[in-house]
């Protein structure tokens, strides 16, 4: 009870400890689930894929054998391969979203249930949509009929997962199908941002709506562009569910993580797969900054609204 | 002190009554607690067997409390057991009518005994992990994921292998070191199930015997007749690797293949006799290259192909006989559908495969309470429930019911696989898992048959060539010995 020393009272009262103690309590659980379901798992399955193992058993230390295992197996890549459908339908999707954006940032009618339509299938379960494309596209149902309806003879009409040249293309538009929403709703919320003025101030000035999209949008929306091409092609590297439900990765449409579920759980080898998906995520990372370092070199840092392009032009056209 | 001395005069009633009690079984005091009375029970069983071939009976595991399912008696021990036990199904789509009401029937035997169902969607690896973690419920379904070296891991022992060897069939796929840990529910045969109409339709009158006729037939029903003379659902996955269950007994007659296949060389060869898995193999490749299937395998439908056979639109599945009940109830002409071996002749006979359903395990960890409950309920399921008469299964007892559509198999030897070999319980897993081709539990190698023959981009000698060689490399590599 002295001057010099504080109670316990005190100390625990004191601003700098209330502080730190609000600091943890609202840390520690957001940090545990982190650490529970995110580190501590992939800790995990680095440790798994040096073993030689299956989930119930005794496991055996081989060290490096798994990962040249996966190096050394051709089927393996290929599967890498099918994941190009995928990317080239994220950019569809991609353009598809912005299209639609565009067109809802402007006024429209019934802009609200228009918008809740195209997000609807983001809503939807993978699982599910599985299943309704696997209706979808089954010999005689809902495509065929509503391509027979545009006077196609019925022997005309492609096996849409059955033939090799077009299974993939099929399941990539489901997926198109799926996010197109998503995408479409994260540049509108970007797009939502940018001062309105600006669009009647350019009408005055005379441009048209592709000039609008050109030099006022798409440069403020960039670094959402960017993102969503990221995550996009990380997404199609590591697609699943539609050649997992739809055809269950035959016919040519194994993708690199329905091998992956086939290795684990059909055979068993679950050292082997978690090697692979060591693998997958270093390619994923090396992806990653690929496009980091792409996107660097052509827009600065990726959020600049000018290109490195246009700035070179500028400053050259100051000099003179 | 009272209660001490109380239990101890029960301790020493028991024990008189199981001196005497040599002659029969089924004399158990039904007072007292339940964990006396089966001690007591234990050692009169074990006094029992002393006398036959080993004191096997002494040394297993059936913790201190539980007795073998041999010796417990539905309907007149145990009576006043109380328990509430949970069990594990993969039947979702029958957990709350059928399984509910077998549940009821039991319920009225043992009113304090209650039985709770619980329904697993994708069974298999949902329930494996599930057994990792334990506290999962009383009985499950073994799911194949467990090897036979890790079943007392997990399970608790039914009794030894001797004793009910002599009373259920299939026990010895869930056998390990002289200990049954499973008891399958029900069985079924391996045949195809085709339309009976259609096929007469089609002008046949007697029923193939080897693959090159079965494919004359299918091709006369294909030019005779509008159904699709094989279906072969492919989209489904597992209907693909349902095709792995002939190349074992359906296709050399020979119970031992099996246990042989992992010391083989070159299993896959083809036999100039058209017999082993090639065969097999032969009929999947040869009817999809001649046509003889569904147009469009990979938009093929499980579901409403059930309605399709029954109907006539569909001549042929090849399918376990489980299958055969589900056709039959599709439509309205049940007694169109009939089920037959598969074609492949071994020296002038005819072998069918028959194996056990998923095995019901008791769960090791559980009290003893439970564990009598659960082995009172699992008895009374497979010995006295209607249930294989349902679903026209072949029953767990070896002197059971056989169902009517088994009826088509006159003629036909019904033969198991023997059990392995001491020493080589997990040997053909090893095998079959480390080559990937995975004989009954991976679907896929099956499918790029189909897929081969559909495209027409691979021969079937080079696939069987490339599994022998998959095959090969697996037993190198496991260092297990080639047989010549």
């Amino acid at each position: 009870m002295g001057k010099e020393g504080k109670t316990f009272k005190e100390w625990f009262g004191s601003r700098k400890v209330q502080r730190y103690l609000v600091i943890f309590t609202f840390m520690f659980l957001p940090l545990l689930l982190l650490l529970m379901f995110t580190y501590i798992p992939f800790g995990k399955m680095i440790q798994f894929s040096f073993y030689n193992m299956k989930y119930i058993g005794k496991r055996t230390f081989v060290g490096w054998k798994n990962y040249v295992e996966v190096f050394n197996r051709p089927e393996i890549f290929k599967s890498l391969l099918v994941s190009v459908y995928y990317m080239l339908g994220g950019f569809v999707q991609l353009a598809l979203a912005l299209f639609f954006a565009t067109m809802m940032v402007f006024k429209v009618k019934g802009e609200s249930v228009f918008k809740a339509a195209m997000f609807f299938p983001y809503l939807i379960s993978g699982i599910a949509i599985g299943f309704i494309f696997k209706f979808f596209y089954a010999r005689g149902y809902v495509l065929d009929s509503i391509v027979a309806m545009f006077g196609v003879a019925p022997e005309n009409i492609p096996m849409w997962l059955q033939d090799t040249k077009i299974n993939n293309i099929s399941l990539a538009a489901t997926s198109v199908w799926r996010y197109t929403g998503q995408n479409m709703i994260l540049f509108l919320g970007a797009m939502m941002s940018v001062d309105s003025d600006l669009y009647e101030a350019a009408s005055l000035d005379g441009a048209n709506k592709w000039h609008q999209f050109k030099y006022i949008i798409l440069p403020s929306i960039k670094s959402i562009v960017v993102l969503n091409i990221i995550l996009s092609i990380s997404g199609s590297l590591s697609a699943f569910e539609p050649p997992y439900v739809i055809t269950n990765g035959t016919m040519g449409t194994g993708t690199y993580f329905v091998m992956m579920n086939r290795i684990a759980h059909e055979n068993q080898k679950v050292g082997l797969a978690s090697a692979m998906a060591i693998v997958l995520l270093i390619i994923i990372i090396i992806f990653t900054v690929l496009q980091k370092l792409f996107f660097a070199y052509v827009f600065d840092n990726g959020t600049d609204d000018e290109s490195k392009a246009a700035a070179r032009k500028r400053k050259k056209q100051a000099k003179q | 002190m009272k209660l001490k001395r109380l239990m101890a005069l029960g301790m020493a009633a028991v024990m008189t009554m199981s001196l005497t009690a040599c002659g029969g079984s089924d004399d158990k005091p039904s007072d007292s607690t339940a964990a006396d009375n089966a001690a007591a029970s234990n050692t009169a069983s074990s006094d029992k067997d002393a006398g036959s071939d080993s004191d096997a009976a002494g040394e297993t595991p059936s913790e201190a409390g539980v007795p073998t399912i041999d010796k417990i008696n539905v309907g007149e021990d145990y009576k006043d057991l109380t328990a509430s036990i949970k069990i594990l199904t993969n039947r979702t789509d029958i957990v709350d009518t059928v399984y509910a009401g077998y549940a009821d029937q039991f319920m009225e035997l043992y009113p304090n005994i209650t039985v709770e169902y619980e329904a697993v969607t994708d069974y298999e690896e949902a329930v494996t992990l599930r057994l990792t973690a334990g506290g999962w419920g009383d009985i499950m379904f073994i799911p194949t994921s467990v090897p036979k070296n890790e079943l007392s891991t997990y399970f608790m022992s039914l009794g030894d292998y001797n004793t009910l060897d002599q009373i259920y069939n299939f026990v010895d796929e869930k056998t390990f070191e002289g200990n049954v840990y499973g008891i399958a529910n029900g069985g079924t045969a391996g045949g195809i199930a085709y339309n009976k109409k259609v096929w007469a339709d089609a002008g046949i009158t007697e029923m193939p015997k080897t693959p090159d006729e079965f494919l004359e037939d299918l091709q006369k029903i294909k030019d005779n007749t509008e159904a699709v003379p094989l279906y072969t659902n492919f989209s489904a996955g597992w209907t693909m690797g349902a095709w792995d269950q002939y190349i074992e007994c359906a296709a050399t007659g020979d119970p031992d293949f099996h246990n042989n296949l992992p010391h083989m060389k070159d299993p896959f060869t083809k036999r100039d006799d058209m017999t082993g898995p090639y065969a097999v193999y032969y009929v999947l490749y040869e009817s999809v290259a001649r046509k003889l299937v569904e147009e469009d395998p990979a938009s093929s439908d499980w579901e409403s192909s059930k309605g399709a056979i029954n109907r006539g639109e569909i001549a042929t599945m090849v399918l376990g006989s489980w299958a055969v009940n589900q056709f039959k109830e599709a439509g309205d002409n049940p007694d169109d559908i009939g089920y037959m071996p598969f074609p492949i002749t071994v020296n002038g006979k005819q072998y069918a495969g028959s194996g056990g359903n998923y095995g019901y395990g008791i769960n090791k960890d559980a009290s003893d309470d439970n564990k009598i409950a659960s082995m009172l309920y699992v008895k009374w399921l497979i010995e006295e429930s209607p249930m294989f008469l349902d679903e026209g299964s072949i029953p767990a007892r070896k002197d059971g019911e056989f169902p009517a559509v088994l009826e088509a198999f006159d003629g036909v030897e019904l033969i198991a696989n023997s059990p392995a070999p001491d020493g080589e319980e997990d040997l053909f897993d090893d095998v079959n898992n480390e080559s990937e081709v995975g004989i009954n539990n991976n679907d896929y190698p099956d499918c790029e048959i189909l897929e081969a023959a559909l495209y027409g981009t691979r021969t079937l000698d080079e696939i069987m060539t490339e599994w022998n060689e998959k095959w090969s490399a697996a037993q190198e590599s496991l260092g297990v010995e080639v047989n010549k």
